[in-house]
């Protein structure tokens, strides 16, 4: 009965084979044939049905008849797959991709976020405050005094009286040192102005980042671990690093922070004015006047602040020669990041 | 400040350190170096030279064709200067020598078809002096071939330091050699002072009275009779040009030369032209005029201090002498003014004036008020050695009330405090001795000092704490390896920015940063602005009010450079004037952030399978709702349409939260883009950005896919051409059971042979029951019923299903 059955099936596999022309034949075949429903299985099935003696050759039988074809089946997919192939050659893979439109952050986002993220696994939070400010957050909170010439290291657009534009982001210091209780950790971005004439050097609108530590011991040993630490992995491993003495009035001690050049490694180029050192930030301890301008007892609390300019940072980095590109906003100059 | 290495070396004993170690130091001590000049390299390529012959040029007139031996070889040299002459001892600048003004380098050259090996240099060539009228003629004694730096003892250096506001004290040769000898541990030697004065008495010829003492606490004068004013000696002409000052006469060059070496500003008077032979400080009552040595008439303010004689005022105190007493080539008899000035007095009439001098710039800081007598009697001795006369006796010094040093107490406990480290006992005492401290006591604990009054910034421990940390040199300062952090709170306030930034890049856009402050017919386009009062321009005199106008100006210049395609956005504030009068208060104007997008332009060009995309309307539209959509604000917020009815938009769209919008946008107004000269549309959108960062999401949940079949209907009607797509969407969606789940349109057909003002728009209708699968016999009731119910509302005619 079931050796019938396999000869049947056999003869119809013959029959059929020879008129598979492609690929989709060929799968309708296996799946007729070869399937877990397909006749190859079923007959498999029926074999539990099948007396003992004639078992063997049964099973003989139906093995043959499925290893016929399984190798039928094989045979063509390989054929058919080299057909394939062949006929992919006739696409032109060198035409262009369609269009995926994309864009960009500005360059100076890039190196903000760059920062911001060194800071931001250091512990510190991130706080922003207005660019229009009063003369008190801007210079008398922070040790600037009326009438002195340190009023001359930043000069300055006033909108009236007591209001201008902020000439650095370090009034955010003040803000957020009169909102919070020590510790204070925080780093505030911002943008700031100068009244300077505008050339390739300079503008009259640019970025900073400030910093600000504040608690019951912090030192200047720690200032520059933590400033080593961000130039490392913001700059690279493996520059040098040096701290000068410098003023600010918010600051005392104060410095300034070079690193080594990264572009002549301190052979003397364009970039470090031949010194082999770039000037990175500016930084020193919290004056205790501010600390006291803000409440805090500066007999307790001691602290760190620094601040550094984003565009300086960033023509450094990618040699822009020009600070004034990055206003522009010409879609040239945007597109290229 | 230009300082001079030979100078300082006069004044401290360094000759054993090199002068990269010194400048080095220094620059770590907080006097930063910012360029160093070393004669010996600079002219290290030019030597002495001998004309031998000059002759005229064969076809230039007004050159020359000299031979320039040095020593060993001639050399055929062209030469333009109108001075040269055979026999000339002159400096010569074989091939190779690179010239310091213009930095290039002496070639073989052919000029006029004659070849030229060298060049014979003048000062300015040199940098010697700014005269280039003609070539330097040496003294006769110079040896041909002896090298310049020799001949001329051009072997100094000379350094630019860049003196910190908080440091008038180093303002001078003197004030620098002190750090040096803080630094190295030297000592500082100031020169003495041999005055030979004559036995007449200087009070016998003048007389000094402070009338203001808060403005002028002190005033010291030596009086000189019988001077010569002349030349000054070439060592005085040397010292003075290296630093950067001209030659004018002896009296006012040897002022300007004890002005460098002191730090304290002196001014010499024509004692003749000072009426009754008197000086009197004083503040002007009112507003008055005077006229300054550059002969021009100057307004002067009320309280401004002014030097006067019996009759008349004769200085602007601290600023500037007048043309009325000032020394001239017939002065014979000078009163020498060493004074200290109120250093805000100064600065507050330098800065009315705008007008800087050298003396300003050092009494605005703080000069050393125990030193006046001292610069005094310095100058009036050079005087006499240099131009003769005769120094009188005595020294007029009016010091109503003596200004005393502050006592300081340095606990060292603090130091380590501050700084991180300590320093020894011992080596603080020390730096702080050669800085010039008084040691008053010492304790195991601490130990206390006097200032000397010529460091004003010096007034509390922590200043000393600096002063012993910058001269022991903060490279002793260790940086720690460890830091603490406190566990709690962390906050980023422009975590939101950030986010929207990347979101806004990915969908397409670049990201903008325009100046906020731009011309007025900008500013005055979308607000209230507020304007500078000192701008640097008209361009940059306002605020911003929004972002749009210098978005539309970043358009126009994108145009002019030919490219026309744009997707920007930008995140920034912008400001607003909420009164009329002056800004007192933060509740007189509103400072806000907003964020903008903008299309214009082509989305796609044309390319090999695909016609050209341009951006339109619902190219915005489609922006903006993928934007709020990537924020969680989809469904939180409605969309409002309107024409017409806006400053900036012809056709807009809005979104709002309940009542208030958060942002608007639309198609930019033709007129308003001419005013730019933008011919392409252009679509913008502007969002308060603050309220976008305040709305509170919506939370993300997740909802499991869709396990029955979903059952899609078509259907088509010609509505009125004024139905729209949303109403007809609103109305099916309020029909349809809650089997219905999504309206959208995939088709609109506008034609005449539809009916006059009829217009086809062709549904996609999406049921499905996420519990269970639909019947055909369900879907197919309900669909039917709103295809009535559309008919009947909009009275529309079905076209096809």
């Amino acid at each position: 009965m079931l050796l019938e059955k396999i000869q049947d099936i056999r003869n119809e596999f013959r029959k059929e084979f020879p008129s598979i022309k492609n690929a989709a034949d060929l799968e309708n075949l296996r799946i007729k044939y070869l399937s877990r429903n397909g006749l190859v299985s079923s007959l498999f099935d029926e074999m539990k049905n099948v007396s003992r003696e004639e078992r063997p050759s049964a099973g003989k039988e139906l093995n043959s008849l499925r290893d016929e074809i399984n190798a039928g089946f094989l045979q063509l997919k390989e054929k058919f797959s080299k057909e394939e192939s062949k006929e992919k050659v006739l696409i032109d893979p060198t035409l262009p991709g369609r269009i995926v439109n994309y864009g960009s952050t500005h360059i100076l986002t890039k190196t903000l976020e760059d920062i911001k993220a060194v800071f931001k696994g250091l512990g510190f939070s991130v706080y922003e405050g207005p660019e229009l400010e009063s003369d008190y957050y801007n210079f008398e909170a922070l040790n600037f005094q009326p009438d002195h010439p340190a009023r001359d290291m930043q000069d300055t657009f006033f909108v009236s009286k007591d209001f201008l534009l902020r000439t650095h982001t370090s009034p955010v210091q003040i803000r957020v040192m009169e909102k919070m209780k020590p510790p204070v950790r925080a780093i505030m971005p911002g943008r700031v102005y100068r009244n300077e004439a505008v050339s390739a050097r300079s503008y009259c609108m640019f970025h900073q980042v400030e910093g600000l530590y504040i608690d019951t011991d912090v030192t200047f040993a720690e200032l520059k671990g933590t400033l080593v630490s961000f130039a490392e992995q913001f700059y690279g491993e493996g520059l040098k690093y040096r701290f000068r003495a410098s003023y600010f009035p918010f600051t005392e001690p104060s410095a300034e922070m070079d690193i080594s050049c990264y572009i002549c490694k301190g052979a003397g180029c364009r970039v470090c004015k031949f010194s082999g050192w770039i000037e990175i930030l500016g930084c020193g301890m919290v004056d205790p006047n501010v600390l006291k301008y803000v409440g805090y007892d500066p007999e307790k609390y001691t602290g760190y602040a620094f601040g550094m300019g984003i565009e300086r940072t960033t023509m450094n980095k990618y040699g822009i020669h020009d600070i004034r590109l990055f206003f522009e906003n010409d879609i040239r100059f945007l597109k290229q990041f | 400040m230009k300082v001079s290495l030979n100078w300082l070396k006069t004044l401290v004993d360094i000759k054993d350190i090199p002068a990269d170690e010194i400048i080095q130091k220094l620059t770590m001590a907080g006097l930063e170096v910012e360029s160093v000049d070393d004669e010996t390299s600079k002219y290290k390529d030019f030597i002495v030279g001998l004309v031998t012959s000059k002759q005229k040029h064969p076809n230039a007139d007004k050159l020359s064709l000299c031979t320039v031996s040095d020593g060993r070889a001639e050399f055929q040299v062209i030469c333009g200067a109108p001075n040269v002459d055979a026999g000339q001892k002159v400096v010569f600048a074989p091939i190779g020598s690179i010239i310091p003004n213009g930095k290039f380098k002496i070639t073989k050259a052919k000029i006029r078809g004659t070849e030229s090996f060298g060049m014979i240099c003048s000062e300015a060539e040199l940098e010697l002096s700014d005269d280039h009228t003609g070539i330097i003629v040496l003294p006769e004694d110079k040896i041909p071939g002896q090298p310049i730096t020799e001949a001329l003892g051009l072997n100094d250096i000379i350094l630019e330091i860049g003196i910190t506001p908080n440091r008038p004290d180093a303002l001078s040769h003197i004030g620098v050699a002190r750090d040096i000898a803080a630094i190295f541990n030297r000592l500082v030697q100031i020169p003495e002072v041999n005055l030979i004065e004559s036995d007449k008495k200087c009070t016998d010829y003048a007389s000094v009275e402070i009338e203001d003492p808060v403005n002028c606490p002190r005033y010291s004068a030596k009086v000189l009779l019988n001077i010569k004013v002349e030349e000054s000696p070439e060592w005085l002409k040397e010292r003075i040009k290296r630093i950067g000052l001209r030659p004018i006469n002896n009296i006012v060059d040897i002022t300007n030369f004890v002005m460098y070496e002191t730090g304290q500003p002196l001014h010499a008077f024509d004692l003749d032209n000072l009426s009754g032979k008197k000086i009197i400080v004083r503040s002007t009552p009112g507003k008055s005029e005077f006229v300054t040595l550059d002969s021009k008439v100057r307004e002067l303010p009320k309280d401004t201090l002014l030097i006067c004689d019996a009759e008349r005022a004769v200085a602007v105190a601290g600023v500037m002498g007048g043309e009325n007493s000032e020394i001239t080539g017939s002065t014979k008899n000078i009163l020498i003014e060493s004074a200290y000035f109120n250093p805000s007095s100064i600065r507050r009439t330098s800065k009315y004036l705008s007008f800087s001098t050298d003396a300003s710039y050092r009494f605005e800081r703080g000069t050393d008020p125990g030193n006046t007598v001292y610069a005094a009697e310095r100058a009036a001795a050079i005087i006499k050695e240099i131009s003769g006369g005769e120094i009188l006796q005595g020294v007029i010094d009016i010091y109503p009330e003596k200004i005393k040093s502050v006592e300081l107490t340095l606990r060292y406990a603090r130091i380590n405090k501050i700084l991180g480290y300590s320093i020894d006992k011992e080596k603080v005492k020390n730096i702080l001795i050669a800085l010039g401290m008084v040691l008053q006591t010492e304790t195991t604990e601490n130990l206390t000092v006097s200032v000397p009054v010529s460091r004003p910034d010096i007034e509390r421990e922590i200043d000393l704490i600096e002063e012993v940390a910058r001269i022991d040199g903060y490279d002793n300062i260790p940086d720690v390896k460890k830091v603490t952090i406190t566990l709690g709170e962390k906050n980023d306030e422009s975590s939101f920015a950030s986010q929207v930034r990347e979101i806004a890049s990915g969908l397409g856009c670049y990201e903008m940063i325009n100046n906020p402050l731009q011309s007025e017919m900008l500013a005055a386009m979308t607000g209230e602005p507020i304007n500078l009062l000192n701008p640097l321009s008209g361009d940059m005199a306002y605020l911003r009010t929004s972002l749009i106008p210098g978005a539309l100006a970043v358009v126009r210049k994108n145009i002019n450079s030919g490219e026309n395609n744009l997707s920007l956005f930008e995140i920034g504030n912008v400001f607003n004037k909420k009164v009329s009068e002056e800004i007192k208060s933060f509740e007189d104007f509103e400072e806000k952030p907003r964020l903008l997008f903008l299309l214009s332009g082509k989305m796609s060009e044309k390319t090999w399978d695909q016609t050209e995309k341009v951006y339109d309307f619902f190219s915005l539209k489609g922006l903006i709702n993928a934007f709020l959509l990537q924020i969680s604000l989809d469904n939180v917020l409605n969309d409002l349409y309107y024409q017409g009815q806006n400053r900036i938009f012809d056709l807009t769209f809005s979104k709002s939260l309940g009542k208030s919008s958060i942002g608007e946008g639309g198609r930019v107004k033709k007129e308003i883009l001419k005013q730019f000269d933008i011919e392409q549309d252009v679509y913008a959108f502007e969002f308060d950005f603050d309220a976008l960062k305040s709305i509170e999401k919506i939370q993300k949940r997740y909802s499991e896919p869709l396990r029955f079949p979903k059952i899609i209907r078509d259907f088509a009607f010609i509505f009125d051409s004024n139905t729209t797509f949303g109403e007809v969407k609103e109305f099916i969606s309020k029909s349809g059971s809650g089997l219905l789940k999504s309206v959208e349109i995939f088709d609109i057909f506008i034609s005449g042979s539809l009916g006059d003002n009829k217009k086809s728009m062709a549904f996609t209708l999406e049921f499905f029951d996420s519990n269970r699968t639909l019947t055909e016999d369900e879907v197919e009731k309900e669909f039917n019923s709103l295809i009535s119910l559309v008919t009947k509302k909009f009275n529309a005619k079905l076209r096809g299903i």
